[in-house]
C-alpha cells in the first residue's frame, strides 16, 4: 500500500466527512489490515426487534429532564360456570403498566492529530468509526443479557420460597434441595460428582427439558440463544440424535437449517458476554419486552486546529416485562445464582464488565507475532 | 439551614469543560428515589475499590466526614436514564473547575472546622441533616494547615445573598 489512504484520511477528516468520493475511496482500502476480532450485530435485536418511538410517544417527569415509554400490559379475565339463577363474580378492571427508561450508549470519544493519521495506511478513523456502531451493539447485547439474567433468577428465587432463593448447582440436585423452575442444569452437568465450571456438551434432552419450562406454562418458546461453543456442542450429537440424513448432512456442511427442533435459534460469538455453557429460550417479543430507539445512532466529528475529534452514540430503552417468558439452561455444574454464589465462580458464567469488553486477542503490542522481526 | 427541592445543583459556569464521568453505583437502590436515602443532586461521592461511586462520608452519621478525594453528583434524584442502566451509573463532575449554586450544604456545622460564614472560605464535605434525613454535602473548613479534611472548593457567594443557595467554585487540597 502507499500513502493513499491516508492522504484521503486527511481529507475526509479535514471535509468532515463531507464528501461521498472519499468514503468510497475509504472503502477500497478497508481490507489491508489484521482484524482483532469477528464483530457482530447486536443478538438481543433479534430477539427483541428495536421500535422507533419518538418523543411524542413518552413522558416526561416533574424532578429531571429524562424520559420514560409506559407500556401496557394485558388485563387479567376468566370465565366461570354459574348457575341459572347465579350472577359471575366482578372484575373491577385494571391492566398493569410498566415503565421503561431511557438511557444513552455511546462510543468512546476518538482523538487524534491530523500528523499522526499519516502514520497510517490502513483507514483507521474508518474502521473505528464502523466499528463503534457494532461497540455499542455489544453493550446493548451486555444490558440484555444482565436483564434476561435478572429476570430468570428472579422468578427461580420465587419458586424456591422467595429471598435470595436456594444455590443451584450439581450436589443441591442431587440432595434434591432446590426446584428448578426457570433455570435448569444440563442432563450432565446435574449429574457431575463436583460443583464446577466445566461446561458440559449439551445434549439433545437438555434443550427439550428447557423447552418445557417455558411450554408449560401456557407459553410458547420460540427463540434459542447460545455461543457458537455451545452451538460446536450440538454437531457432536450423534445419528441418534439426528437420523442418518442429518448426520451426514451435517458431518458435510454443519447444521444448515433455520431452526433446530422447531425452534429458530440465534448463535454468537460474543463469548464474554454470554458466556458459553448459558442457554436461553424465549418466547415471541409480544409476549416478553420492549426494545425502544429514541434515537439511532449518531454520529459527531469535529476538527479543532489539527486534533480531530469524534463520537458516535444512541439512545434506547429496553426492558424484560414479563419475567415468565424467558428461560435458561445451564451446562455447569456449579452455581450461577448471584444471591448464594455457592462455589465463588459466578465471574464464570455472567457477562463481563462493561470496561473489560473489547480486550483484544492480538498481543502485537507485546512482541507476540512470528517470526518476530526487529527494525534498525 | 437550606431546603432541599427537586433542582439542588445548578451550573453558574460552562459545563463543557468538566469532565462528567458516570460511574456504576456501589449500591443501585440508591438510584430510587423512594430509598430513605436516595441520592441527590449535588451530594458529594468518592471512588471505591472496584471503580464505583460511594458516598463521601457515611450518609447515616452526622458526625461523618470525607476523608478522601470526592465529586459531586450531578444528577437530580431518581433520573430514569440512571435507573434504567444495569449498572446504575450517575454522572459526576470528575476533573476540572467549575463553579455551581448548591442547596446540600450546612451553614452551621462546624465538623470541618469552621461554619460556613465568609467569601472564599475553603469548603469541606460531610454529612447533616437537612429536614428528615441526612445528605452528604458542603460544610465549611477552617483553611489552617492542621486541619487535614480535603478542601473540595471555596464559597463565592453567601446563602443569605444568592436565594439560599451556596454558590462555590472548585478547588482542592487535600
Amino acid at each position: 500500500m502507499s500513502a493513499v489512504p491516508a492522504r484521503v484520511l486527511n481529507e475526509l477528516f479535514t471535509q468532515k466527512l463531507g464528501s461521498s468520493e472519499g468514503k468510497e475511496k475509504m472503502a477500497e482500502y478497508g481490507g489491508s489490515y489484521i482484524r482483532d476480532r469477528l464483530r457482530e450485530v447486536a443478538y438481543s435485536r433479534k430477539i427483541l426487534p428495536p421500535e422507533q418511538v419518538t418523543r411524542s410517544d413518552c413522558q416526561r417527569s416533574v424532578n429531571h429532564d429524562t424520559l420514560v415509554k409506559i407500556v401496557d400490559v394485558e388485563p387479567q379475565s376468566r370465565a366461570l360456570t354459574i348457575s341459572f339463577r347465579g350472577q359471575p363474580t366482578a372484575n373491577f378492571i385494571r391492566g398493569p403498566k410498566a415503565e421503561i427508561g431511557f438511557f444513552t450508549i455511546s462510543s468512546q470519544i476518538f482523538q487524534k492529530t491530523e500528523q499522526e493519521l499519516l502514520a497510517y495506511e490502513m483507514p483507521i478513523t474508518k474502521i473505528i468509526e464502523e466499528n463503534s456502531v457494532k461497540d455499542i451493539q455489544e453493550v446493548e447485547d451486555r444490558e440484555f443479557t444482565v436483564n434476561i439474567e435478572a429476570a430468570v433468577q428472579a422468578l427461580q428465587a420465587q419458586a424456591n420460597g422467595g429471598g435470595s432463593g436456594h444455590a443451584l448447582d450439581a450436589s443441591s440436585l442431587q440432595a434434591g434441595t432446590v426446584v428448578e423452575f426457570s433455570v435448569r442444569k444440563g442432563e450432565l452437568a446435574r449429574n457431575a460428582t463436583t460443583n464446577d465450571a466445566t461446561i458440559r456438551p449439551i445434549q439433545r434432552p437438555d434443550l427439550v427439558n428447557l423447552f418445557k419450562l417455558l411450554d408449560g406454562n401456557r407459553l410458547r418458546s420460540e427463540r434459542l440463544l447460545m455461543t457458537e461453543v455451545d452451538w460446536d456442542d450440538i454437531l457432536q450429537w450423534t445419528v441418534e440424535d439426528f437420523g442418518d440424513r442429518l448426520q451426514s448432512e451435517t458431518a458435510v456442511d454443519g447444521f444448515k437449517y433455520n431452526t433446530l427442533m422447531g425452534r429458530a435459534y440465534i448463535r454468537t460469538v460474543k463469548t464474554d458476554i454470554l458466556r458459553a455453557g448459558n442457554v436461553y429460550v424465549f418466547t415471541k417479543p409480544e409476549f416478553f419486552g420492549k426494545f425502544y430507539v429514541l434515537n439511532n445512532t449518531k454520529f459527531y466529528i469535529d476538527k479543532i486546529a489539527n486534533v480531530i475529534t469524534f463520537q458516535a452514540w444512541e439512545d434506547i430503552g429496553m426492558a424484560i416485562i414479563n419475567i415468565a417468558s424467558v428461560r435458561k439452561l445451564e451446562l455447569y455444574s456449579a452455581d450461577a445464582n448471584p444471591a448464594t454464589n455457592a462455589e465463588s465462580l459466578l465471574t464464570d458464567f455472567i457477562p463481563v464488565t462493561e470496561d473489560s469488553l473489547g480486550t483484544p486477542n492480538n498481543q502485537v503490542d507485546q512482541g507476540l507475532t512470528f517470526p518476530y522481526i526487529v527494525q534498525y | 439551614m437550606s431546603t432541599v427541592q427537586i433542582i439542588n445543583f445548578t451550573p453558574v459556569s460552562d459545563i463543557l469543560p468538566i469532565q462528567r464521568r458516570d460511574f456504576p453505583l456501589a449500591d443501585p437502590t440508591l438510584a430510587n428515589p423512594l430509598n430513605a436515602v436516595a441520592l441527590v443532586d449535588g451530594e458529594w461521592m468518592t471512588l471505591n475499590s472496584s471503580y464505583q461511586a460511594i458516598r463521601a462520608s457515611d450518609v447515616t452519621s452526622t458526625s461523618a466526614y470525607a476523608s478522601l478525594r470526592c465529586f459531586p453528583l450531578f444528577a437530580e434524584r431518581g433520573r430514569y436514564d440512571v435507573q434504567a442502566m444495569s449498572l446504575h451509573k450517575t454522572p459526576l463532575l470528575y476533573r476540572g473547575d467549575y463553579e455551581f449554586d448548591t442547596r446540600i450544604f450546612a451553614l452551621a456545622s462546624t465538623q470541618g472546622g469552621a461554619a460556613i460564614s465568609t467569601i472564599l472560605q475553603p469548603l469541606t464535605v460531610g454529612t447533616f441533616t437537612i429536614g428528615s434525613r441526612n445528605y452528604v454535602g458542603l460544610i465549611g473548613h477552617d483553611g489552617t494547615s492542621t486541619n487535614l479534611k480535603p478542601i473540595v472548593g471555596y464559597v463565592t457567594k453567601l446563602p443569605t445573598t444568592n436565594g439560599g443557595q451556596l454558590r462555590f467554585i472548585s478547588g482542592w487540597r487535600s
